[in-house]
C-alpha cells in the first residue's frame, strides 16, 4: 500500500515534475476547492435555467387534477396522455403544424436560393450600379419589420392573399442579411477557380451550384438554420396576416389555444406548449454544434 | 477578373473605343438576371413598402374610406400623446435593461465557463443556457405566465416559501415591466452567452500569459487584455441585443396587452393597437417610422460612441 505504482500515479506527478520537451503544458489540472465551487456554481445556474421545461414536461404528463399541486411537481404524476389527446380536439394541431414546417421549408429554401444568385452578382458580375444596389439593401437591414408591415399588409389584402400562407412565405424570400453574408463568403473564395472552370467551358450556373455553393457548406448551413429558426417562431407576421384556425402556424395556434378560454385548461396548455418546445429541443440536441456555430459566427464576423 | 475590374465606371457619354467588349456585355447582362429575384422581392417587400410607410404616416386612413392628406399633423400629434411617451419610456427601459443584464451576464458567465468549467459542466451549462433562445416566444410566454401565476406558479411557491410576500406580477404596473426583463433574460441570454463565448476564443493566449508573466493580476489582464481584445465582440452583441430589444412585441401582445395601465405597453405595441385594432394606419405609420428613427440614431451614436473603445485588429 505504502509503495505507489508508479503506473497509476503518472498523471498527478506531471504536476511536480517539470513535463518533456514538446509535452503541452498542463498546469491547470490540480483541482482546487474554489474552482470546484464555481463548477457547482455553474451547475446550480444551468438547473435554474432548465427547470421551467421540467415543469412543463412533467406537468404535461401529469392527470390534469393533479397537475397544478402546491408544491409543484418536478416529476410527472401517473403518466397520462390526456392532456395531449385534448390539445387535438380544440385546435387543429396537425394541421397547424404542417403550416408552420411549409412556411418554414419554402421560406428557408426559397430564401437561400434567391440569396446564393444574388450573392454571385454582387460577388462575380461588373454591372452598372452595383455597388449603390449593394448599399441600399444593406441599408434596409436597419429598417424594422414593423414599419414595413402595414404596406405589405395593404399589398396582401390587394393580391388577396391575406388568411392565406403566401403571405407570410413570400416576403420571406428576401433575406438581406443572407446575401450580404454569403456575399463576403463568395468574395473569400479565388476567383482563379471560377477562370480555370471558364476554360473548361463552364457556365455561370455550373460555377455557382457546383462550385461556390459547395464550397460555401458552413455558411449556408448557419444560415439555413437562422432562416427557419426564425421563420418557425415567427409570430408578428402570423399574428397580422392569419385568422381562420386551419391557416394557423404553430405559436399563434398556442396563443388562440390559450385565448379559447372556454375549453382549454391549464394542463391542456402545457401539452400544447410541450408539442411545439418538444421537437425543436431534439433537433437542437441533435444539431447544438452547428446550433451554436451559426450564432458564433453571425457574432464573430458581424 | 482582373480585365473586368480594370475597367473605368461606364459613363453615359462617348464609350471609349474598344471598351464593351463582347462579354463584358454578356456578364453586366448575367449580373442582372442573377440579382433580379433578390431585387424585384426588395421592391415589392422592402424598398416599396419603406417608401409608402414614410407617405402613409402623412395620411390620415382607416383602410375603408379614400385617405386624408393631412402633413405633418401626425407627428404633431404624437409629440404630445401621452401614451406614445409612456410607450417610449417603457421602451427605453427594457431596451437599457436588456442590454445591460444581457451583456453583462453574457460576459461573466462566458469567462466562468472558459475559464473553470469542466469539459461536462461546460456542455451541461451551454445547452441549458441556449435552449430557451429556439423556443418561440409564444410558448415561452405563456410558460412563463403559468410560473408566474399568483395561484399555482412555481416562482409565487417559492417567493412564499422563503417568507416573502411575491407580488401579482402581471397585474401589479409596478412588477408587470421587470417581470417581461426577466423573462427576456431567460429567453435570450444563450444568444448573447454563445457570442461572447466565440469572442473569448479570439484573445489570443500568448497575449495573456505575456501579461501574467509581466506580473499583471486577474483584474489587470481582465481590464488590459481580455476586454480591449473583445471590444469588436462586446459592440456587436450591445448593438445587436439593442436592436432586438427595442422591437419587442411578442411576449407584451401575449402576456398584458400592454397593461396594467400602459405599464408595459411598448411602441411596437402600441403600434400595432393603433394600426390593427384601431385603424389608424397614418398614426401607426408615424410610429413606426419614429422606431426606425430611434433605432437608426441610436445605432450611428454606438458606431460613434465605439471609435473611443473599440479596438480595431
Amino acid at each position: 500500500m505504502s509503495t505507489t505504482n508508479p503506473g497509476t500515479t503518472t498523471t498527478t506527478r506531471t504536476d511536480t515534475t517539470p513535463p518533456p520537451a514538446g509535452a503541452p503544458s498542463t498546469r491547470r489540472r490540480g483541482p482546487r476547492p474554489g474552482r470546484i465551487a464555481l463548477n457547482l456554481a455553474l451547475l446550480v445556474f444551468a438547473a435554474i435555467m432548465a427547470a421551467p421545461l421540467v415543469w412543463l414536461i412533467s406537468t404535461s404528463l401529469t392527470d390534469p387534477a393533479e397537475a397544478f399541486r402546491i408544491p409543484p411537481n418536478w416529476l410527472p404524476i401517473g403518466t397520462t396522455t390526456e392532456n395531449f389527446r385534448a390539445v387535438g380536439e380544440l385546435i387543429p394541431v396537425g394541421q397547424m403544424a404542417l403550416n408552420s414546417v411549409m412556411v418554414a421549408v419554402i421560406t428557408t429554401g426559397g430564401s437561400l436560393i434567391v440569396s446564393v444568385l444574388a450573392a454571385y452578382a454582387f460577388s462575380r458580375f461588373e454591372f452598372r450600379g452595383r455597388s449603390s444596389a449593394f448599399l441600399i439593401m444593406l441599408s434596409a437591414m436597419m429598417v424594422p419589420a414593423q414599419l414595413l408591415i402595414i404596406p405589405v399588409f395593404i399589398l396582401m389584402r390587394t393580391l388577396g392573399l391575406v388568411d392565406t400562407l403566401v403571405a407570410l412565405w413570400l416576403p420571406g424570400l428576401i433575406h438581406v442579411f443572407s446575401i450580404f453574408f454569403l456575399r463576403q463568403y463568395f468574395n473569400s473564395i479565388p476567383r482563379d477557380l471560377d477562370e480555370a472552370a471558364i476554360l473548361d467551358g463552364a457556365g455561370h450556373l455550373w460555377i455557382l451550384f457546383r462550385m461556390l455553393v459547395p464550397l460555401s457548406g458552413p455558411a449556408l448551413s448557419a444560415l439555413a438554420i437562422l432562416v427557419f429558426e426564425a421563420s418557425w417562431n415567427n409570430y408578428f407576421a402570423p399574428l397580422i396576416f392569419l385568422s381562420t384556425p386551419e391557416n394557423m402556424t404553430l405559436p399563434l395556434g398556442l396563443v388562440a389555444l390559450q385565448d379559447a378560454q372556454a375549453g382549454a385548461a391549464p394542463a391542456t396548455v402545457f401539452a400544447a406548449i410541450t408539442m411545439i418546445v418538444l421537437p425543436v429541443l431534439i433537433v437542437f440536441l441533435i444539431f447544438q454544434r452547428q446550433f451554436v456555430a451559426s450564432i458564433a459566427t453571425a457574432g464573430v464576423r458581424g | 477578373m482582373s480585365a473586368a475590374a480594370a475597367l473605368p465606371t461606364p459613363s453615359p457619354a462617348a464609350p471609349s473605343p474598344g471598351r464593351p467588349r463582347r462579354r463584358d456585355l454578356r456578364q453586366n447582362w448575367l449580373g442582372y438576371v442573377f440579382l433580379s429575384p433578390a431585387a424585384l422581392l426588395f421592391v415589392l417587400f422592402i424598398g416599396g413598402p419603406f417608401l409608402v410607410a414614410i407617405a402613409l404616416s402623412l395620411y390620415s386612413w382607416d383602410l375603408l374610406t379614400p385617405p386624408e392628406f393631412v402633413g405633418l399633423e401626425n407627428f404633431t400629434t404624437l409629440l404630445q400623446d401621452p401614451v406614445l411617451i409612456q410607450a417610449f419610456a417603457n421602451t427605453f427601459l427594457f431596451a437599457f435593461a436588456s442590454v445591460l443584464t444581457h451583456v453583462v451576464g453574457a460576459l461573466l458567465l462566458a469567462l466562468a465557463v472558459n475559464a473553470l468549467a469542466s469539459r461536462v459542466v461546460s456542455y451541461l451549462v451551454r445547452t441549458a443556457v441556449f435552449f430557451p433562445f429556439i423556443i418561440s416566444w409564444a410558448a415561452v410566454a405563456l410558460l412563463w405566465q403559468y410560473m408566474l401565476d399568483p395561484g399555482f406558479g412555481v416562482i409565487t411557491h417559492y417567493i412564499d416559501r422563503i417568507g416573502l410576500t411575491p407580488p401579482d406580477w402581471f397585474l401589479d404596473p409596478a412588477w408587470a415591466l421587470p417581470a417581461i426583463i426577466g423573462i427576456d433574460f431567460w429567453h435570450t441570454l444563450g444568444f448573447t452567452f454563445i457570442i461572447m463565448l466565440a469572442g473569448l476564443q479570439t484573445v489570443p493566449k500568448q497575449l495573456i500569459e505575456a501579461a501574467q508573466t509581466d506580473g499583471a493580476g486577474r483584474r489587470q489582464v481582465f481590464w488590459h487584455v481580455t476586454v480591449p481584445m473583445m471590444s469588436p465582440t462586446l459592440f456587436f452583441a450591445m448593438v445587436v441585443t439593442f436592436i432586438g430589444a427595442f422591437q419587442i412585441f411578442d411576449p407584451i401582445q401575449i402576456i398584458t396587452g400592454g397593461g396594467p395601465d400602459d405599464a408595459t405597453l411598448t411602441l411596437v405595441m402600441y403600434l400595432y393597437e393603433q394600426g390593427f385594432q384601431s385603424f389608424r394606419i397614418g398614426y401607426a405609420s408615424a410610429v413606426a417610422f419614429l422606431v426606425f428613427v430611434v433605432i437608426m440614431a441610436v445605432t450611428l451614436l454606438q458606431f460613434w460612441g465605439a471609435r473611443k473603445w473599440v479596438h480595431q485588429q
